[in-house]
């Protein structure tokens, strides 16, 4: 039916149709290239110019003792500044003149601030006089909140600007001030607690962000706010009583001995917890420039020493479980200086004849000649592998820095370490790795990994508690007692028996004294590392507690330890209500045969 | 340029039979008058779209109030927040063992040596049941004092409490006292 006629028109409008829609294609390819293909190029750029973000600071955690009691907190305080050119504004406005003229609320602002009105007055003309737009004069630093409180209600805000600031506060002070750390400037923790649990204790930074249109206003709906999420609670195993007592006992001991330091460490038997670790000298976290920078970390973790005779109780245990020796037989023959088969020169402490020993007697009187031939019973391989059980080379906390001590391979003993490796020499451990060998003994051989966090409260109320290795069986429970009365005598016996009673409870001991290298590959003569440790009562061990003195000069031996020895455990046992040793001390047990 | 080009032909419709329907005859009814709608109903209407209003308007204005509420009492909440922090400041530090160890010294307390613990069931003592001496274990005023900077600018000592005590007893609180017991208990007289 298509005649010449209508043909015509018809492909006119295919043609403009087709014109059309090839238009309209052009426009949907660029749209969907603007809104889909490049969408989220073109959205951040226009973020660029209307987007706007703030950070929320969220604050760090606290640091709580056993009891709850804070020992690290954060607090906002305030740094005071004025804008002199809004004071001139102000202050030339006699149509609208300010509630309260400068003359009179400089006054106020400088009682509240502890300064001198006449100077503030004439710092801010002087400030003027240079410069008629000054906006900026610093004032007091750090102010308390109550300050903060009377200064607002001053009403001069218009002029006195006070930008909030967080603060790290230590309550208690020197209060395991080494162990909590510190941390600097920036607020980044250096050591101690702070940086050991800077994962619990720092928060995450929350953010508001809102976009603005013409003039900075902002966009209604635009607004959204993460909140900063403030940090854990760490809750140590501390006791901060015990402490502080322990503090000030080892501080004024070190003096009397003469000491260049000391450190107490007190562990629950039963859980492997640090009660106390406390050391002298210490710091203040809240005043770090009043103490030496040697101060600023913890020694006790940091610092490892050859134990000396304490150790020779896990030289006995291991001849108890591998040569069939036990508290009274076999014997040995010692006299107070010895020259062994193969070269080696061993000494005891003092000038003895030759007396047939027994292990509780070459305990008691801690003869290393004795020790070097108790020792000698079993294989080297034997008493490298007790050390190693008893915790030796191993880091007990994971402190920062902590050193894990040092123990050499059997291979590398010569013929002297041969022997001096019985009675704790040739290798180096820290007081809270003796404090975690003695905690073993105590609790029938079973040793228990110390601790010194017990857990971190998120803010949301989640508790969690840091794993605990598996306790480990690491001699028999016989041995365990045995060494327990054989310890015991060792403090009924020994030569420090009437300075370490704690009247009451039946109380174990041995002392420790150790050479300190010079530095030139020898070591000082005449000054030792002394230390004692022991765990009472002896019918239920409940503390185990481990003294140390540096080089105390009064008297240098290990007896220079007893008294804040005897004082530590008698604090110890009080503030934990330990009921005194309600069964009498078994039979003395024979020195000599 | 018209497109209406396609003109519509009129479709020639096949004769339709031509029989036409029976017609019926109906007597013409009287229309029925329209009546009035009901005044009530109107009203009715009017009256619930106003509650409705009002209740929305109402309601809108409870919520702006509480907001108003709301955000008087958050702010409440911060002012009382920074005031705790302020009174929590204060403790910070008189709180530490230091200070009540400083204060308690002052007042001639004394940590003793070894404790001993009595049974109140049988009187029986444990421990050595000895009692303790004057003597101090430590002196927290001594040499080995555990430094607190946070309790330098606050006085410790308890001398300032003791100039207080008395001060303190010679105001207010002597009516307070129970009256003194001097001829026995107090008892009624009867008759």
């Amino acid at each position: 039916m298509t005649t010449r006629a209508t043909r015509t028109p018809r492909r006119r409008t295919v043609v403009a149709l087709a014109v059309i829609l090839a238009i309209l294609a052009a426009f949907v390819v660029r749209l969907v290239d603007i809104q889909v293909v490049k969408a989220d190029e073109h959205v951040a750029q226009s973020l660029e110019f209307i987007a706007h973000r703030t950070s929320i600071p969220g604050e760090r955690g606290s640091v709580v003792d056993s009891d709850g009691s804070v020992l690290a907190e954060s607090v906002l305080v305030y740094d005071a500044q004025l804008s002199p050119q809004v004071i001139r504004l102000l202050e030339e406005d006699d149509k609208n003149p300010p509630k309260l003229p400068w003359a009179e609320a400089s006054t106020r602002i400088a009682e509240i601030m502890g300064l001198d009105a006449d100077e503030l007055r004439a710092e801010v003309a002087a400030k003027l006089a240079e410069d008629p737009d000054s906006q900026y004069l610093p004032l007091v630093k750090g102010l308390s909140t109550e300050k903060y409180i009377e200064l607002r209600e001053l009403k001069v805000s218009s002029y006195l600007v006070m930008k909030p600031r967080e603060v790290r506060v230590y309550p208690n002070g020197a209060v395991a001030g080494n162990l909590l750390g510190y941390l600097d400037g920036t607020g980044t923790a250096q050591a101690g607690v702070e940086k050991m649990d800077e994962k619990c204790l720092a928060p995450t930074d929350g953010e508001e962000s809102y976009r603005t249109g013409k003039n900075n206003v902002v966009i209604p709906g635009s607004e959204s706010r993460v909140d900063a999420v403030d940090g854990g609670t760490v809750q140590l195993t501390i006791n901060s009583d015990l402490q502080w007592y322990m503090q000030q006992m080892i501080a004024e001991e070190a003096q009397a001995q003469g000491a260049k330091g000391g450190t107490v460490t007190v562990v629950e038997v039963g859980t492997g917890k640090i009660r106390a670790a406390a050391e002298w000298p210490t710091m203040d976290p809240n005043d770090l420039d009043a103490s030496s920078p040697e101060t600023w970390t913890s020694k006790l973790f940091t610092y490892p020493f050859e134990p000396g005779s304490t150790f020779k109780a896990v030289t006995a245990a291991a001849v108890m479980e591998n040569a069939g020796v036990t508290m009274t037989s076999p014997t040995v023959s010692a006299s107070s200086h010895e020259k062994f088969e193969n070269g080696a020169v061993i000494n005891d402490a003092f000038v003895h004849p030759t007396f047939q020993y027994t292990l509780a007697g070459a305990l008691i009187d801690s003869s290393n000649v004795a020790l070097s031939k108790f020792g000698t019973m079993v294989s080297p391989d034997i008493r490298h592998d007790y050390l190693e059980r008893f915790g030796v080379g191993e880091t007990t906390v994971g402190f920062p820095s902590e050193t894990s001590g040092e123990i050499h391979p059997t291979s590398e003993w010569d013929n002297q370490s041969l022997y001096t490796t019985t009675f704790g020499q040739y290798f180096t451990v820290t007081a809270p790795q003796l404090a975690g060998a003695y905690q073993a003994i105590a609790n029938g051989g079973q040793k228990i990994g110390l601790s010194l966090v017990e857990s971190c409260t998120a803010p949301d109320g989640t508790v969690v508690t840091p794993q605990a290795p598996e306790p480990e069986q690491i001699v028999k429970p016989e041995t365990a007692a045995d060494l327990t009365r054989m310890l015991e005598n060792v403090a009924v016996q020994g030569g420090n028996a009437d300075r370490i009673q704690v009247p009451g409870y039946r109380v174990t001991s041995k002392t420790g004294t150790a050479q300190i290298p010079d530095g030139k590959g020898g070591y000082k003569s005449g000054v030792y590392y002394t230390s004692m440790v022991g765990f009472a009562p002896v019918d239920d061990p409940q503390y185990v507690v481990v003294v140390t003195l540096d080089e105390p000069t009064r008297v240098t031996s290990s007896a220079a330890t007893a008294s804040a020895f005897q004082k530590a455990m008698t604090q110890t046992m009080k503030t934990y209500r330990v009921m005194p040793s309600s069964s009498p001390m078994d039979a003395l047990l024979p020195k000599f045969e | 340029m018209s497109l209406n080009v396609a003109v519509r032909k009129p479709s020639a419709l096949p004769g339709a039979p031509e029989r036409a329907p029976r017609r019926r005859l109906e007597p013409v009814t009287d229309t029925p008058v329209r009546r009035k709608p009901k005044l009530a109903y109107a009203l009715a209407a009017l009256a619930g779209a106003m509650i409705i209003g009002a209740v929305q308007i109402g309601l809108s204005l409870a919520i702006t109030q509480d907001s108003f509420v709301l955000a008087g009492l958050s702010a409440q909440q911060h002012e009382l927040d920074l005031h705790a922090s302020a009174l929590q400041e204060d403790l910070t530090g008189t709180s530490s063992p230091q200070s009540l160890a400083t204060s308690a010294a002052s007042l001639g307390m004394v940590v003793a040596g070894a404790p001993s613990y009595l049974r109140l069931s049988d009187g029986a003592v444990f421990g050595q049941g000895t009692g303790a001496t004057g003597s101090s274990t430590i002196d927290p005023n001594g040499a080995g004092a555990v430094s607190n900077s946070l309790l330098n600018d606050v006085p410790v000592n308890a001398s300032t409490a003791d100039d207080a005590v008395p001060e303190g007893t010679t105001g207010h609180p002597a009516q307070e006292l129970p009256p003194a017991i001097t001829d026995g208990l107090p008892s009624p007289s009867t008759r």
